[in-house]
């Protein structure tokens, strides 16, 4: 991973969505937090990110909602849902709705990390696919 | 039941139906033989039995009644209590995860922090990343625990539907491929086809078999496979099995393995709920859940479940 990676982090606990950032940094990853859904989707319609880090229990827009606008609106950033609570049947349904993957937090950086590599290389691969 | 049924006709009520007014009428025929100035003094001591006697059958009476009430209230508050403690352990468990993600983040920022040469030239320098170090171990421990108690609180009345096993075990192979090719771990699918589809409760069931796939998964070390296969056996058992080319169970291991808190797993990496979470659900399926281990070679987990028959029949 280098720089070329951006990530976008949206979850309405601020501090841990700025501890992410952080943490992404130091791992050399260019990252952004935003604090809810309807930012999220404000963003995403003036900025391009390869990987989206989203929340799923966030008051107004929840992240299944926001996974589901975001593909409405044609956003082609492969989306991780990191959750709290969920479910494996949540797990299944947000994998249905256009997730990339999904993990439980707290979960490790190093896991992240991988998984944040892999989805940015399935969106290089699918780009270029594209184009 | 009698007593249920007595208690329902009301015990004064049957008490004297039963033992007062046929004394009384008793008393009564043994006094008309005697004098009519005695008749009045041993009328008075007849009633006085009999009150005696009626007041002594009750107590007993409303002790027995008292008891088994309260037995029934500590029935009562024990399943409130477990009902309880089921909503309380979800409810904690997802106020905790993100205040634990929280910590842990920290604790890794200030590791990167010691990286940059924070704590050069300090004395206690050693004992700073220790400390840290024992607070990204405790968060792990911590993040097992919690992610295993929202599989215990999701415990719910089972639904019965008409269910595909194939895909649904596909599905959670999904789920744990990714970091199964991550740790150079291949899956293979040996499905049966045409199956039958089982009557069972899919999301019940999944739980199960993600389980025992990241079990799998995580039996082995340093790369090989894990094969999810699927078969009928007769007309009426569908067969799941998960065998990994991990590093096997010992015989003695074997004989605990589903017992709540027992793992094999190294001191902090293991709740020892998994499997046993796994045979609880199994049981309320009507399924069975069984072993086969070698160790050094690996371990096949078969779960079998009744192609036709409904949760709870």
């Amino acid at each position: 991973m280098t720089l070329e990676t951006s990530v976008l982090v949206v979850d309405d606990e601020e501090r841990f969505s700025s501890n992410m950032v952080k943490l992404l940094q130091v791992n050399k990853i260019k990252a952004k937090a935003v604090n809810s859904g309807e930012a999220a989707l404000k963003d995403v319609a003036e900025n391009q990110y390869d990987v989206i880090l989203l929340d799923v229990k966030m008051p107004g827009l929840t992240g299944t909602a926001t996974l589901k606008r975001l593909r409405e609106a044609g956003c082609s950033a492969k989306v991780i849902v990191l959750t709290g609570h969920a479910s494996v049947d949540d797990a299944v349904e947000l994998l249905n709705t256009g997730a990339y993957d999904y993990l439980l937090k707290p979960c490790k950086t190093e896991k992240l990390l991988k998984m944040i590599g892999m989805a940015h290389e399935q969106k290089m691969m699918e780009d270029k696919g594209v184009s | 039941m009698r007593s249920e049924r007595s208690y329902e006709l009301g015990p004064l009520t049957e008490l004297v139906l039963r033992y007062a007014l046929p004394g009384a009428v008793l008393i009564f025929c043994v006094l008309s033989h005697f004098a009519e100035a005695w008749q009045s003094v041993l009328m008075g001591l007849a009633l006085c039995l009999a009150v005696l006697v009626t007041a002594h059958t009750l107590t007993s009476k409303i002790r027995r009644i008292s008891l088994r009430k309260s037995e029934l209230d500590i029935q009562l508050i024990q399943s409130q209590k477990m009902a309880a403690i089921g909503v309380l352990s979800s409810g904690v468990a997802h106020e905790i995860n993100t205040p634990l993600a929280i910590i842990s983040q920290e604790a890794e920022l200030i590791q990167h922090a010691f990286g940059r040469g924070v704590l050069e030239g300090l004395k206690e320098a050693p004992e700073i990343k220790d400390s840290v170090a024992q607070i990204v171990l405790q968060v792990d421990h911590c993040r097992e625990i919690t992610h295993k108690l929202l599989s215990f609180a999701r415990k719910r009345e089972a639904i019965s539907q008409e269910t595909n096993i194939n895909g649904l075990i596909e599905d959670m192979v999904q789920l744990v491929e990714r970091e199964a090719k991550l740790n150079n771990i291949r899956i293979n699918r040996k499905y049966a086809q045409g199956l039958p589809p089982v009557v069972t409760d899919p999301s019940l069931l999944r739980q199960v078999v993600l389980n025992l796939l990241n079990n799998a998964v995580q039996a082995i070390q340093d790369g090989g496979e894990v094969t999810a296969s699927t078969g009928l056996e007769g007309q009426n058992i569908a067969v799941m099995k998960f065998t990994d080319t991990g590093c096997g169970i010992s015989k003695d291991d074997l004989a605990n393995i589903f017992n709540p808190f027992f793992t094999t797993k190294p001191p902090g990496k293991g709740t020892g709920l998994g499997l046993s979470i796994c045979l609880t659900i199994l049981e309320r399926l009507g399924g069975t859940v069984s072993v086969q281990s070698e160790p050094g070679k690996g371990t096949t987990f078969a779960v079998r479940l009744p192609v036709g028959r409904r949760v709870g029949q």
